[in-house]
C-alpha cells in the first residue's frame, strides 16, 4: 500500500518523465514524450497498476497538437494516475496498445470515429457509435455542429414562423 | 375501393372494442422512459382504461417512442414499424420528436419523427408527468372511437414519400415486404 | 340422427359456455391481482374485448405448419372436454377417463411446439421446451397420487371418483386424505402455469415464450386455448379432490373459490428457474406422495 510520494518517487527514479503532478488526493498525473510512453505504461503495469479505465483525447488546436491520456488504477495503492502523450495533429499516428491490455482495442475505435486517430498495428477500426458519417470526425474543434444541422435538417414550420439561428 | 367517408357497421364495432384495450409497446429510446413505470405501477394506474403492456411487436398496436432517437436508432425503429400489424398507432412523446428539444444543436438526432413515421399525437412536456401522459392517451382513444386515427393507412398510401426522407437520413435501408 | 345431433348440440353448447367462464375467470384473476396491489383493475370484462379486437386485426403468417400448430393446439384442448364432468354435464363417461384426459392435455403443448417450428424464432423454442421440461416435472407426483387413489376406490373414471365422494362433505378427498390434497394443488399451480412455476411464459426474459410470433387471430386463438385450459384443469382438481357436485352453480362457486386462492398464491412469489422447478417437484412432493400412497394402500 503505497502512498502518493512513494508512487512519485518510483516514476522518478525508473522512468522518465517530462512532468509529475499531484492534483488531488489519490490522483496523479504523468506526462512522457509518445515514443517512452509504451515502455513506462507496462513498467506500471507490473507495479499493481493493472486497471485501463479508459482512453480519452483532447484537441488542442491553437497547438496544433492531440493528447491522449490513459487513465490507470491500482487495487492495491488506491490511486489514479493519468498517464499523458502528445501526437502530431496533421498527421495523427500512435502505437496501439493491444498487447498489453487487450480491453483497449475498443477504445482506440472509439477514438478513431471521432477523432480520427489511426492506431497502428490495430485492424479492427471500423465504425463504433456512428453509423454512415461522410464528413470530418465530429469530435474535432473545427467542426461546426450548428451549421452542419442547419443545412442537414429541415426545421419544422409552425404557422409561417421559421426557426432562428 | 372502400369507401372513405363513411365507416362501415363492422368498422364501427371493432374500433369501439380497439379502444378498450389498446397494448403498448414503449421503445424506451431515450430518458423518457423513466416516466412510464410510474404510470403503469398503483399510483396512476394504466390498466383501468384498458391499456396493458405487450411483449414483441407482433402483439402490440400502440409504439410509444419516448425521447430523442439518433440515426442509429432510427433504422431499428423502423424496422420494428413495420412488424406490427394493422391497426397500428405511433404517439411520440416529449419534445425531443416535436422539434429536437434539447438536443437541437446536435449532429446526430432527428429533428422532427413526423417525416419518417405517421405520427397520431404528441404529448409535449421534458418529461411530461404521468397526469399529462394520461391525458393525452385517453385523447387517443377518443380519436380511435371516432374513426379518426389512421395513420397506418396514410403510411401506405404516401409510401414515397416516407421512403424518401427514410434514406435521406439513414443511407439504405433493408425492406423485406 | 336425432342422438347424434343432440351430442353435437350439447357439445357446442359445453364448449361455448366453458370458453365464456374460462375468461371470465381470467377477467377476475386480473382484477383480484390488482386490489392486492392497492390500485384499481381492469374491469371484469376486459378480456372478452381482448379477444374481440384481436379477431379484428390482420395477421401474418409464416406458413402451413404454423397455421396448423394453432388449430392443433385449440382442437386437443377442446376434444378433452368430452370426457370432464362439469357439475352432473357429460358426455362421455367410461373407465380410464382419468388417465385419457392427463394425455390428452399434453396434445395442446405438442400444437404449440409444432406452431413454433414453423414460426423460427429462437425465443419461441426456448419457451415451449420450458414448458414441456416442466410437464415432465409435475406429472410424476400427480400420477403417484392418482394411482393411490385409484387403488383405494377401485374405479378409474371421474365420474366414479366424483360420486365415490358422496354424502356429506366430510366425505370429501380434501378431509380424509389431506396431505394428497395439498400436494395437487401445488401440480395445479404448476399445471396452470402461476408464479413461481412461470418459467414458460416469462414476458421480460423471452418475450411472451410460445407466443412471440403470433399477433391478431393466431394471439385470439391462444387465448381461448389458454381460457378452456385453465376450465379443464380446475374441473378436474375440483372433481377428484372436493366432491364435485350435480349443480351446476356449485360446482362454479367451488372453481371459483380454488381459482382465486390459486391466484392469491400465485401472486406473491417471483420465478423458479426451470431447472430448480423441476427439481423441486422431484424432492418433497414426490416423497411425501410415496409416502402417501403406501399408507393408503396398506
Amino acid at each position: 500500500m503505497r502512498n502518493e510520494k512513494e508512487v512519485i518517487k518510483l516514476i522518478e527514479n525508473n522512468l522518465d518523465p517530462l512532468e509529475i503532478n499531484k492534483k488531488r488526493k489519490q490522483n496523479l498525473s504523468v506526462s512522457f514524450t509518445p515514443d517512452k510512453t509504451i515502455q513506462s505504461l507496462s513498467f506500471l503495469k507490473s507495479n499493481s497498476y493493472k486497471h485501463l479505465s479508459t482512453i480519452s483525447c483532447v484537441d488542442w488546436i491553437d497547438d496544433n497538437e492531440f493528447e491522449l491520456v490513459y487513465h490507470l488504477f491500482s487495487y492495491e495503492d488506491y490511486i489514479n494516475i493519468s498517464v499523458k502523450t502528445r501526437i502530431d495533429r496533421d498527421k495523427a499516428t500512435f502505437v496501439t496498445l493491444k498487447e498489453i491490455w487487450p480491453v483497449a482495442e475498443f477504445y482506440e475505435r472509439d477514438i478513431h470515429d471521432f477523432f480520427g486517430v489511426e492506431f497502428e498495428g490495430n485492424d479492427n477500426l471500423e465504425e463504433l457509435i456512428l453509423e454512415n458519417w461522410n464528413e470530418i470526425p465530429p469530435m474535432r474543434k473545427d467542426f461546426d455542429t450548428r451549421e452542419f444541422v442547419n443545412e442537414e435538417y429541415e426545421w419544422r414550420d409552425y404557422n409561417g414562423q421559421k426557426h432562428t439561428d | 375501393m372502400k369507401d372513405k367517408f363513411k365507416r362501415g357497421k363492422w368498422k364501427e364495432f371493432l374500433d369501439w372494442a380497439q379502444n378498450r384495450s389498446l397494448s403498448m409497446l414503449h421503445y424506451c429510446t431515450g430518458c423518457g422512459a423513466i416516466e412510464l413505470p410510474p404510470t403503469m405501477t398503483s399510483r396512476y394506474d394504466m390498466s383501468r382504461f384498458g391499456i396493458g403492456p405487450a411483449a414483441t411487436p407482433r402483439q402490440a398496436d400502440l409504439l410509444l417512442v419516448t425521447g430523442y432517437l439518433s440515426t442509429k436508432t432510427l433504422r431499428r425503429l423502423i424496422y420494428t414499424y413495420e412488424q406490427m400489424q394493422e391497426p397500428k398507432f405511433v404517439v411520440g412523446f416529449g419534445s425531443c420528436t416535436i422539434n429536437g428539444g434539447m438536443y437541437w444543436d446536435s449532429y446526430n438526432t432527428i429533428k422532427q419523427l413526423d417525416k419518417y413515421l405517421p405520427v397520431e399525437m404528441y404529448i409535449a412536456g421534458c418529461m411530461p408527468r404521468p397526469e399529462a401522459i394520461l391525458d393525452g392517451l385517453l385523447k387517443l382513444k377518443d380519436k380511435i372511437e371516432t374513426g379518426e386515427a389512421k395513420g397506418y393507412e396514410e403510411y401506405k398510401e404516401n409510401i414515397e414519400f416516407y421512403h424518401k426522407n427514410q434514406e435521406e437520413a439513414l443511407g439504405e435501408v433493408q425492406r423485406t415486404q | 340422427m336425432i342422438e347424434m345431433l343432440m351430442t353435437a348440440i350439447k357439445f357446442l353448447l359445453i364448449t361455448i359456455f366453458s370458453s365464456a367462464l374460462g375468461l371470465l375467470f381470467m377477467g377476475i384473476a386480473r382484477k383480484v391481482i390488482a386490489r392486492i396491489q392497492k390500485r384499481y383493475g381492469p374491469p371484469f370484462y376486459q378480456p372478452y374485448l381482448d379477444v374481440i379486437k384481436l379477431f379484428g386485426k390482420n395477421a401474418i403468417t409464416h406458413g402451413f405448419i404454423f397455421d396448423f400448430g394453432s388449430i392443433m393446439a385449440l382442437g386437443g384442448v377442446i376434444a378433452t372436454l368430452f370426457f370432464i364432468p362439469l357439475g352432473g354435464w357429460y358426455l362421455y363417461s367410461m373407465s380410464g377417463t382419468v388417465i385419457l384426459v392427463i394425455y390428452l392435455l399434453a396434445i395442446a403443448s405438442l400444437g404449440m411446439a409444432m406452431g413454433t417450428v414453423g414460426s423460427g424464432n429462437p425465443q419461441a423454442s426456448l419457451g415451449i421446451s420450458r414448458a414441456l421440461t416442466q410437464m415432465l416435472g409435475y406429472e410424476l407426483p400427480f400420477l403417484v397420487i392418482l394411482f393411490g387413489l385409484i387403488y383405494k376406490y377401485q374405479t378409474s373414471s371421474i365420474v366414479g371418483l366424483m360420486e365415490a365422494q358422496a354424502g356429506g362433505f366430510m366425505n370429501w378427498n380434501l378431509f380424509t386424505y389431506p396431505i394428497a390434497t395439498i400436494i395437487a394443488f401445488i401440480v395445479l399451480l404448476g399445471m396452470m402455469g402461476k408464479k413461481p412455476f412461470d418459467a414458460m411464459i416469462a414476458p421480460s426474459e423471452i418475450g411472451s415464450g410460445p407466443v412471440v410470433e403470433s399477433g391478431g387471430k393466431y394471439l385470439g386463438m391462444m387465448m381461448l386455448q389458454k381460457s378452456i385450459t385453465i376450465i379443464i384443469e380446475l374441473a378436474l382438481f375440483v372433481n377428484l379432490f372436493l366432491g364435485g357436485a350435480e349443480n351446476i352453480l356449485i360446482f362454479i362457486l367451488k372453481m371459483l373459490i380454488v381459482w382465486i386462492t390459486a391466484t392469491m398464491i400465485g401472486s406473491l412469489y417471483p420465478r423458479f428457474r426451470i431447472e430448480d422447478g423441476v427439481l423441486f417437484y422431484w424432492k418433497w412432493p414426490l416423497m411425501v406422495a410415496i409416502v402417501q400412497v403406501l399408507f393408503i394402500i396398506f
